[in-house]
């Protein structure tokens, strides 16, 4: 990176922070701190909303994602309009009529005070263990391939993230994370000009996406009913609902983001304009990585997109291995583009048979390509024990290759302020629950707003020490992302069931869903050790188990269950 | 603790959006399932097509 993209990194991640706590300064009372001032306008809420759940990773891997596995990828956010219409009825008329400040203090309303806690504590252990890898899977990547302190970029980053959340609260999150999702959009777009722009000649927008198709990248909808495929559209449209139900509706770091809204209809319509933008947001995210690919069709790609893996093979390569696989690759990957030329001009000149031919044996250059990567990731693994992960690598490795200074920082900034848009959210939800649902709730029942915003305060700084502490032992763990993937996946599932029966089956009382929780969750945990089903399915089957173990131990309890309290408050 | 006085009504379904051209929640909502089946239509021509 030049001194150009050090000015345009640095510049816009202390520009942002800054104007985050100078605009939120003196937030004093509980409300304004937790909430906002309640008057943010629909578009915020719904850029907040946004910026939350697209970390740093949605920038950095899902190109990767599209280069590798094409388009399928975008079945996973299938069920976000459903998902966002069900909370937009049903959740969030509740959630603002109670006046809560977090999704689990309704539980406490609707049931009683173990159950609120129980949800409170699912959220508390799955969001505080994931909250490290928000800052540290960024990091990890960008110090591998700039070579900066990987240490130090962490404690930098959660360090500044830190301390706008921790001084502004709710707003300062609102406030950045739209010049954050600026920033973010403005690098994506650039970057997807510049790669449309380095395309060859000649090459037109049909042929880009017959090329593309032919190599099987523009398979977007697989309509497969196995349970074992792990993105199909009855996955992602089934399974992706109650995920995404089970996020939006029963996190809080996303329920803290739509309650700051002025009114019902600013969280609505904020909820209605992610539900609109997200699949082709993923879309377009997803195809800059497939036309990466057909970039790297006619330049020559790096054998492993990951420089570290690469260095190690270059390091234990006693036998010469590297060389002749390196060698190998170029070669395939020359008669791919040969033969990917001749295809174009056989159809440019309506040659059909011609152009089938030559494109048939693209395809088996191409692959021979793939299995030569393939041997130098198993070599690896070999040696090291490790695996390349290029999918995270290969967007980074275009842009530093590729793009001119300037952009290069552009972009870095952009992944950075992903990282910490989406880690504010995180944080400022993590001290809001432990201040609301245990401090005020059990510690000090008769703290004044002024003492449970100094808490709120002193419980985010230590969520992010914690995440700071977290990340900086993450590398002990080399399979930790996806380990925090799934355990997010595995208690999803169960906190969207306290929130349905509490919603939809009024006969049920605190005490039979407390235990129905518990039962439901330990299923969960004997299936995912036992079963091999994509985990897009354990947030539908913990939801489902929870509500039918409600009711059956409502049943063995006897009685009507307890009356709705909610009625009542 | 003072907590601000609840404000939404229960009957909220029938409160006005203030867009243009979409009045109730419900022609919104159908709005947002039209743009899910159009954004999985081209995706399955997408797929059909250059596949």
């Amino acid at each position: 990176m030049s001194a150009l993209d050090f000015v345009v990194l640095i510049g816009s991640m202390l520009g942002i922070a800054g104007y985050g706590i100078w605009r939120t300064r003196g937030r004093r009372s509980l409300e304004t701190y937790l909430h906002g001032d309640r008057k943010t306008p629909w578009f915020a809420i719904g850029l907040s909303v946004m910026a939350t759940q697209a970390s740093a990773i949605t920038f950095l891997s899902t190109p990767g994602q599209g280069y590798l596995g094409g388009l399928s990828f975008v079945q996973i956010y299938f069920g976000v309009p459903v998902a966002l219409i069900i909370i937009a009825i049903f959740f969030l008329p509740i959630f603002r009529r109670l006046n809560v400040y977090t999704a689990y203090e309704f539980l406490g309303k609707r049931f009683d005070s173990k159950t609120r806690l129980l949800g409170a504590a699912l959220f508390l252990l799955q969001r505080g263990l994931g909250a490290g890898l928000t800052i540290y899977a960024p990091a990890i990547v960008l110090t591998t391939v700039f070579g900066w302190p990987l240490n130090l970029t962490i404690i930098c980053s959660g360090l500044l993230v830190i301390i706008y959340t921790v001084s502004g609260g709710s707003d300062a999150v609102t406030v950045t994370q739209k010049y954050q999702l600026g920033i973010i959009f403005a690098g994506m777009v650039t970057a997807f000009c510049l790669v449309v722009a380095k395309l060859p000649t000649g090459l037109t927008v049909t042929d880009t996406f017959a090329l593309a198709g032919g190599f099987q990248k523009l398979n977007a909808v697989n309509f497969s009913t196995s349970i074992h495929e792990r993105y199909t559209f009855w996955s992602g449209l089934l399974g992706g609902t109650f995920l995404m139900l089970s996020y939006f509706g029963t996190d809080q770091s996303q329920v803290q983001r739509y309650l700051s809204g002025a009114s019902l209809r600013e969280g609505r319509l904020g909820l209605m304009f992610n539900a609109v933008c997200k699949i082709p947001m993923q879309f377009s995210i997803l195809l800059l990585g497939v036309l990466i690919f057909v970039f790297y069709q006619f330049e020559q790609p790096p054998l492993l997109f990951n420089p570290v893996s690469h260095q190690y093979l270059e390091q234990h390569n006693d036998s010469g291995q590297l060389q002749a696989l390196e060698s190998d690759f170029q070669k395939t990957h020359t008669q791919t583009r040969e033969q990917i030329e001749s295809w174009l001009a056989a159809r440019h000149h309506g040659d059909e048979t011609g152009a089938q031919t030559a494109f048939a044996a693209a395809a088996a250059a191409q692959q021979q390509g793939e299995a030569i990567r393939a041997k130098a990731e198993k070599a690896l693994a070999a040696n090291s024990g490790t695996t390349a992960n290029d999918a995270d690598y290969v967007f980074v490795t275009f842009i530093l290759q590729q793009l001119p200074h300037g952009v290069i920082g552009l972009l870095v900034a952009a992944f950075f302020a992903a990282a910490l848009s989406s880690k504010a959210a995180e944080l400022n939800a993590l001290g809001s629950s432990t201040t609301i649902d245990f401090y005020r709730h059990i510690i000090r029942r008769d703290a004044t707003d002024t003492k449970c915003v100094a808490a709120s305060r002193w419980f985010t700084a230590l969520w992010g020490l914690v995440a700071i502490g977290f990340a900086l032992c993450a590398h002990l763990a080399e399979n930790l992302i996806q380990a925090v993937n799934i355990l997010g996946s595995i208690f999803y599932g169960v906190m969207l069931g306290l929130f349905v029966v509490a919603f939809f089956v009024r006969r049920v009382g605190g005490t039979a869903v407390f235990w129905a929780a518990l039962v439901a969750q330990a299923l969960i945990f004997v299936l995912y050790f036992n079963l091999t089903i994509s985990y897009l399915w354990y947030p539908l089957i913990g939801c489902a188990a929870c509500v039918v173990f409600s009711l059956l131990l409502q049943m063995v309890l006897g009685g009507g269950g307890e009356t709705d309290k909610m009625e009542a408050a | 603790m003072k907590r601000p006085a609840e404000t939404e009504s229960s009957s909220c379904e029938s409160e006005e959006t203030g867009l243009p051209f979409f009045h109730s929640w419900k022609s919104v909502y159908i709005f947002v399932l039209g743009s899910f089946v159009f954004w999985v239509a081209l995706l399955v021509a997408l797929t059909k097509y250059f596949s």
